[in-house]
């Protein structure tokens, strides 16, 4: 009996993907020893092998995949396209492009936000600008004048009586889907997907649903376009293996190859890297001083100058735990003290195929959205936005107006950015240029794997492949 | 109160209590008619009118230091005038503002 069972153990420990950074805890072991413990969310792993076959590369590099990509991809999946502080008001809209498509999201009640598909149905002029929002009591076109009440209705044709043909009730302003989830506003082109509750998957759902997102603001929101596929960019920020090589400042106090890695279905994934704990690659080069004065926050403007000292004994991130709870609870009036050490801390990242990030964390509050540029497959826009907790007071501040960076500006250059952060997102970028010129370079058409740490880009690569077809 | 002779002639136009953080205020000076906004921890002065289709701006959703016509959706700088989108291109005319003696001073 025991001897099978140490067989059994043997397997299953050289099964492939079940190998995990040796000699270091894992990212489970680090947040059971935390003060603070953290929620059921936190405290579950949902890694699965998908297979370790190589990634064709065609689907970063040739413009035709693009073209199918928008039709088969983007047509039929749920999208981030604002949130819904964005639109408070009934005739508040947002316009969100995706592609050659855009659509006017606008509040139409209190709990009704539809999304036009924003083109005129007389000669189709759009009927708000790309890349705007304000407030309409009515859509007006700015060719001809026709209009349309804020519900999508059909209000009225200049000169209707050269069009008896159009009948008023078959020119409602035809619309995409819309489904809200913890404050943001999705949509989905297809008619025929499923619910956004089926796309994301129950447990996935639960999670999101945990984090209460409604209740935050956006504080900072900057979009720069990036020299690369959009798929480039996503997977850029899918793993924590690189931080070592390119992010070297930050594994001081980042636990980089011990970081855990799930999946959820076929459209969810995500990490947790721990922070406040040295990066195994580092083990013995370190002291936890360093680790100290090393941690880099994505949201230091709420901590101010404070100072980090290491109690006798105490570990980095204890220290760290303890002092974010404090000073975070004071800059953003908000009470923290039921938030474990882990959600302060740690980065958890979820990718929500296809365009979008979560980050549910506190130091870290982040929300990315990509988009391909709809003129060129070889680059991308990003979006980062930071998301704070609405003060106790519960006046909501007005999300931050987005800062649009010119392809060659720095992120550290946007206002409110903090510096450390924007170094980080400009080392990325810097890959991303280089990484597209060498993919298209490369005597090999296929990228390589690995088992575990890559194991979200092997799973957006496999939802790619469901919409558009393997090529 | 007197002023230098370079300085703009500077009207009073409204009590700065009766426009609120968020307000927005219709007001005449100079034989202009003006939008007054409360935005952004400061206080703008622009031409009540549409640079695109001569309509008013009045009912325009304050965002950040711009104001979105509410007719087609043209948005401008509050603080420059500048056209930030089509269907508008040109400009909308905006005023110097001051704060004295909790008077809102336009200069027109
Ligand atoms: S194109 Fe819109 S009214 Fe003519
Ligand atoms: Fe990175």
């Amino acid at each position: 009996m025991e001897v099978e069972a140490k067989q059994d153990h043997k397997n299953r420990a050289t099964a492939k993907g079940e190998a995990r950074c040796p000699g270091a805890p894992s990212t489970q072991d680090i947040i059971a020893a935390d003060k603070v413990g953290a929620p059921g969310w936190v405290r579950s792993e949902a890694y699965q092998f998908l297979g370790d076959a190589d990634i064709p590369t065609d689907r970063y590099i040739d413009p035709e995949y693009a073209r199918r990509e928008i039709q088969t991809l983007w047509r039929h999946t749920w999208q981030f396209a604002c949130r819904e502080e964005h639109i408070p008001e009934v005739g508040d809209y947002y316009v969100y492009d995706l592609g050659p498509y855009s659509f006017i999201v606008t509040r139409v009640g209190a709990d009704d936000i539809r999304a036009y598909y924003n083109a005129c149905l007389h000669r189709g002029t759009k009927l708000r600008a790309s890349g705007t929002a304000g407030n309409a009591c009515e859509f007006k076109c700015s060719f001809h004048g026709w209009s349309w009440n804020v519900d999508g209705s059909h209000k009225g044709a200049t000169c209707h009586w050269d069009f008896p043909h159009v009948d008023p009730a078959r020119f409602t302003l035809p619309q995409a889907r819309v489904e809200r989830l913890g404050g943001f506003v999705f949509i989905n082109m297809d008619p025929q997907a499923p619910t956004l509750a089926e796309y994301l998957g129950a447990e996935a759902k639960a999670h999101i649903d945990a984090w209460k997102l409604e209740n935050r603001y956006t504080y900072l929101h900057v979009s720069k376009r990036l020299p690369c596929n959009w798929k480039l960019a996503i997977e850029a920020f899918m793993e924590a293996y690189h931080v070592i090589e390119t992010h070297p400042q930050v594994a001081v106090s980042n636990g980089d190859a011990n970081s855990q890695y799930d999946v959820y279905g076929e459209h969810v994934n995500r990490f947790i890297s721990p922070l406040g704990v040295l990066s195994p690659h580092l083990y013995g080069k370190h002291t936890e001083e360093d680790i100290l004065k090393q941690f880099t926050l994505g949201d230091s403007g709420a901590l101010g100058g404070s100072q980090r000292t290491l109690k006798d004994g105490g570990t980095a991130r204890q220290v760290m735990a303890d002092m974010f709870r404090g000073m975070f609870e004071q800059a953003t009036n908000t009470d923290l003290s039921g938030v474990s050490d882990s959600e302060l801390l740690d980065c958890f990242s979820y990718t929500v195929f296809p365009n979008t990030f979560l980050f549910p964390g506190i130091s870290l509050p982040m929300v990315y959205r990509f988009r391909p540029d709809p003129r060129d497959h070889r680059k991308c826009l990003y979006e980062v936005m930071f998301l704070r907790p609405v003060p106790l007071d519960g006046q909501r501040p007005q999300p931050a107006e987005p800062i649009h960076l010119r392809d060659e500006q720095s992120f550290s250059e946007a206002e409110g950015m903090d510096p450390g952060f924007g170094n980080i997102l400009d080392q990325d970028t810097d890959n991303l240029v280089l990484q597209q010129e060498g993919i298209e370079a490369s005597a090999k058409r296929t990228l390589t794997l690995g088992n575990y740490q890559e194991i979200r880009v092997r799973h957006f690569e496999q939802a790619v492949d469901k919409y558009v077809g393997e090529g | 109160m007197s002023e230098g002779p370079a300085s703009p002639a500077f009207t009073r136009v409204l009590e700065a209590a009766h426009l609120p953080p968020g307000g927005k205020k219709v007001v005449q000076a100079g034989g202009a008619c003006l939008l007054l906004c409360h935005a952004n921890q400061r206080y703008y002065a622009i031409a009540n009118t549409c640079s695109h289709n001569q309509k008013p701006l009045e009912d325009g959703r304050v965002m950040g230091s711009s104001i979105a016509c509410p007719f087609h959706g043209a948005r401008f700088d509050l603080a420059t005038g500048k056209a930030l989108n089509l269907p508008a291109t040109r400009p909308v005319p905006v005023y110097a503002v001051r704060v004295v003696d909790g008077w809102i001073e336009v200069a027109v």
